[in-house]
């Protein structure tokens, strides 16, 4: 038998399967038919959007320093909520403080959605063992499918500004919370199960009374990684037209400007550091009262 | 122990010297003659177009090889001025405008040629939003709409979703040197009260809403400019402005945007490192007509810009056989048959 080398290497032409075609049908027929559907879910998003918005923004700048000092000054110390507040303050003498507080209501939107559909499905995958077998990969897909590849149908579908970024960002922040969900709860040791089961409680009460508040830290965890992933989202969620300290550093890489993008960019940190601590300390809080 | 790190201490220092001196020898070394040209891909088709055309003249005509650098405008702006880049087929200058002057100034770049500058930009909107669309059932919203004028009397019709009071301007993506002119229109027209200026943060974004505005029969305004594929597949009107004055431009940018020249560039060791080459793309001039025909050529046809390159050079063979010597011309024709 004759070896050929170069048949050998290439991958036949015939078996050459388009499937990105299929994809694509289908967001053009869900973008027909389902029109109304996608529009009311942007009117009902934007609306609490406009709102949190609009709070943030009706709060004056010191009250939510305050806050975040009260906040950090409970948790955790004096010093750290001092340090807290310097770093608004910077933040705020960087002329950024506006875009700082959109970036804030896209964050806390999205993760509070991430929290109200995360754990559930994070507690449905701890009893189920096949639903479980099926979400497994699908988060791993949300975690590593390259952002713009979902985006642009998620622009089709919803248009441009906040909602598709929240959308954006909850695909990519979500899987945290749900895969610390359902890994809490089947860490919960089995005596303690039994036990409850033992007294005649019912499943209700073994999940609301036993489970969650035995897996309550590791599920803080979750929520404290799912809005640092929210945190990294807002560079990307600045591409399809969401204001805030992503658009300004997307304005500085497109000028290539320097102290622009420092400046911006350092702001995110200091934004990340203050959300990332203040969580942290409320679920080792929450463990210790345990 | 202690013995034992100052050994890999001294180790590591050496050998970190020994690396640096030899790339002080490998630079000295590669002034002579180039080998391989490096083009600019910054992302869009027109300029992956130019490419391909360019690279099928060097590689066949002067035996150069050629590769393609991707990456961002600034990227690849970048790229050149360092001279990681050699050739930029699409420099457009108003979009860069600081860093491009600064370039200039230093002297880093050099402008061969204009490519184009027959180019238009300005606010669009579907065609379909004036005159209707029968076919597809959609009423003409706004009948009378000709100019940026006249926008004022449609912000309605326009609505913002984030927004509804208010009518939502699409303007050109985050960062652009054009974002201030559309601020300062909007302004002077008085559009600012009744429309919200959008930020789509990108090229793609921008052109996305589009498509998606356009496929669902839905009103948009925006700034745009041509030549694209975008103008090439879907019929949209520019929105009329008074003729361009410069004066009048600098001040409240309240005519029609000038035409953009978009240049042909490379970077300064280009001159002595490939001389050839540099006379070539000299005389390297199209038209965004020109470039038109293979942007759709490549829409309808499916086609990658090599592809289109060498369809568009049997159809033009009289205008790139002018740019070049006879010898290298002939070679070149040789090269497409």
């Amino acid at each position: 038998m004759q070896l050929q080398p170069d048949k050998m290497t290439e991958f036949p032409e015939q078996l050459r399967l388009e499937a990105g075609i299929y994809v694509r049908d289908f967001i053009k027929w869900l973008q027909i038919n389902f029109e109304p559907l996608f529009d009311s879910i942007v009117i009902g998003l934007t609306w609490v959007l406009i709102h949190i918005d609009q709070f943030l923004q009706w709060l004056p700048w010191w009250a939510f320093i305050l806050i975040v000092f009260f906040l950090g000054t409970y948790f955790k110390s004096l010093i750290a909520g001092l340090t807290y507040a310097l770093m608004l303050l910077i933040i705020g003498s960087f002329g950024l403080w506006d875009l700082l507080m959109y970036t804030v209501s896209i964050v806390v939107t999205s993760v509070i959605i991430s929290v109200i559909l995360g754990i559930p499905i994070g507690i449905y995958m701890a009893y189920s063992k096949r639903f479980e077998t099926f979400m497994k990969p699908l988060l791993d897909a949300m975690q590593t499918m390259p952002s713009f590849v979902y985006l642009i149908p998620a622009m089709i579908l919803f248009g441009l500004g906040k909602v598709p970024a929240i959308f954006a960002t909850l695909i990519y922040a979500i899987p945290p919370v749900i895969r610390l969900t359902n890994l809490a709860i089947r860490n919960v040791s089995s005596e303690m199960v039994e036990a409850a089961e033992a007294f005649g409680s019912s499943r209700w009460q073994l999940l609301t009374k036993v489970q969650l508040p035995q897996a309550m830290p590791t599920i803080m965890t979750g929520v404290n990684q799912t809005t640092m992933m929210a945190l990294a989202m807002v560079v990307i969620a600045s591409m399809i037209g969401a204001e805030g300290l992503g658009m300004e550093v997307l304005t500085a890489i497109n000028r290539i400007d320097i102290a622009m993008g420092f400046e911006a960019g350092i702001s995110i940190v200091f934004l990340a550091i203050i959300i990332d601590r203040i969580t942290l300390a409320i679920s080792e809080r929450s463990q210790k009262r345990k | 122990m202690e013995r034992m790190i100052k050994k890999i201490l001294l180790f590591t220092a050496v050998f970190a010297l020994f690396i640096l001196s030899a790339c002080g020898g490998n630079s000295d070394a590669e002034v002579a003659k180039k080998e391989t040209i490096v083009f600019a891909d910054a992302g869009w088709d027109s300029i992956r177009f130019h490419n391909s055309v360019a690279q099928t003249i060097i590689e066949n005509g002067f035996g150069y090889k050629t590769v393609v650098t991707q990456g961002s405008t600034p990227a690849t702006f970048t790229g050149l001025r360092e001279g990681d880049i050699d050739v930029y087929m699409e420099v457009w200058t108003d979009n860069i405008k600081e860093q491009y002057e600064e370039a200039i100034e230093e002297g880093s770049i050099v402008d061969l040629s204009v490519n184009f500058d027959d180019n238009r930009q300005g606010l669009y909107v579907p065609t379909f939003v004036i005159k209707g669309d029968p076919q597809r059932g959609i009423e003409p919203v706004a009948p009378d709409l000709k100019s940026v004028e006249d926008l004022k009397k449609y912000a309605d019709v326009f609505a913002d979703p984030e927004d509804p009071g208010k009518g939502r301007v699409y303007g050109a993506p985050t960062g652009w040197a054009v974002d201030k002119t559309i601020t300062d229109k909007m302004e002077s027209y008085g559009l600012m009260e009744t429309y919200n200026l959008f930020h789509p943060g990108s090229d793609t974004a921008l052109a996305t809403s589009i498509i998606k505005a356009y496929d669902e029969g839905e009103p948009w305004v925006g700034y745009y400019w041509e030549p694209t594929w975008i103008m090439g597949l879907y019929d949209m009107t520019l929105l009329k402005e008074p003729e361009y004055d410069p004066e009048i431009f600098q001040e409240s940018a309240m005519t029609a945007f000038p035409s953009v020249s978009v240049m042909v560039s490379v970077n300064k060791s280009m001159l002595d490192a490939a001389p050839e080459v540099v006379d070539f793309l000299k005389n390297y001039q199209t038209s965004s007509e020109l470039t038109n025909e293979a942007l759709a050529y490549m829409q309808e046809n499916d086609a990658r810009a090599e592809e289109a390159a060498v369809w568009w050079m049997k159809q033009h063979e009289d205008l790139w056989i002018s740019w070049l010597p006879e010898d290298v011309a002939a070679k070149v024709k040789e090269s497409l048959e």
